[in-house]
């Protein structure tokens, strides 16, 4: 039983870590704010939730590991507070850096504007 | 058994993550504008918050995980802060 738990910790920290490399290429090659938000999901949600699941799983699984309960509850309350706070901290920040205008915003399709007529 | 399974793992998983960092931090210093900056400093430190439970298992002691909580927690506070002086002008009420 903890061998189970053990390799599925360990396989979600691997896809953790893969997550995390392809996040920061995107981040790096992307041309443009709001697509480079796209890449930052990938690093955070895939780069940072599920290595974090992962280890309290291989926490648990760990027979060789002292203190391994507090150390599997304390990573499972951070991935948690991850999956809530990167979703509502990028949003805040496209919403704020639109509404101060200091990326460029070239749309090539914008509906809204076709319908009001206008800007 | 386990043990050394677990050392296995962290030779195929630092670097990694080490790659990620050091690529997270080319984008933080040559980001074009105030939000590249942050939105890499932010995937940053949730990145580093993940690799301190890593450690932690590795090093085998608690305290490296009850920083990676508050580490977490600071960098959901430099996003709304900035997002907040960058809309209103001021950090106020």
């Amino acid at each position: 039983m903890s061998e189970i738990l053990f390799y599925l910790g360990a396989v979600m920290i691997i896809i953790g870590g893969i997550c995390d490399l392809f996040g920061a290429i995107g981040l790096l090659r992307f041309p443009n704010f709001y697509v480079r938000l796209h890449a930052a999901t990938v690093g955070t949600i895939g780069g940072a939730v599920v290595p974090l699941f992962g280890v309290a799983l291989l926490a648990l699984g760990a027979d060789f590991l002292p203190h391994r309960y507090a150390i599997a509850g304390a990573s499972f309350i951070t991935g948690i507070i991850v999956l809530l706070a990167a979703p509502a901290g990028a949003t805040a920040l496209a919403y704020a850096a639109h509404k101060a205008r200091l990326v460029e915003w070239k749309p090539k399709v914008d509906h809204l504007a076709e319908v009001r007529g206008d800007d | 058994m386990l043990e050394s399974t677990f050392m296995t793992l962290m030779k195929l998983i630092i670097p990694l993550y080490i790659a990620a960092f050091v690529i997270y931090a080319v984008r933080a210093f040559k980001g074009p504008s105030i939000p590249d900056v942050i939105l890499a400093v932010d995937c940053m430190s949730f990145d580093i918050a993940a690799f301190m439970a890593i450690l932690a298992v590795y090093f085998k002691s608690t305290f490296l995980v009850s920083a990676a909580i508050i580490l977490a927690l600071w960098a959901y506070l430099l996003d709304i802060y900035v997002a907040k002086y960058l809309a209103n002008g001021e950090v106020g009420a």
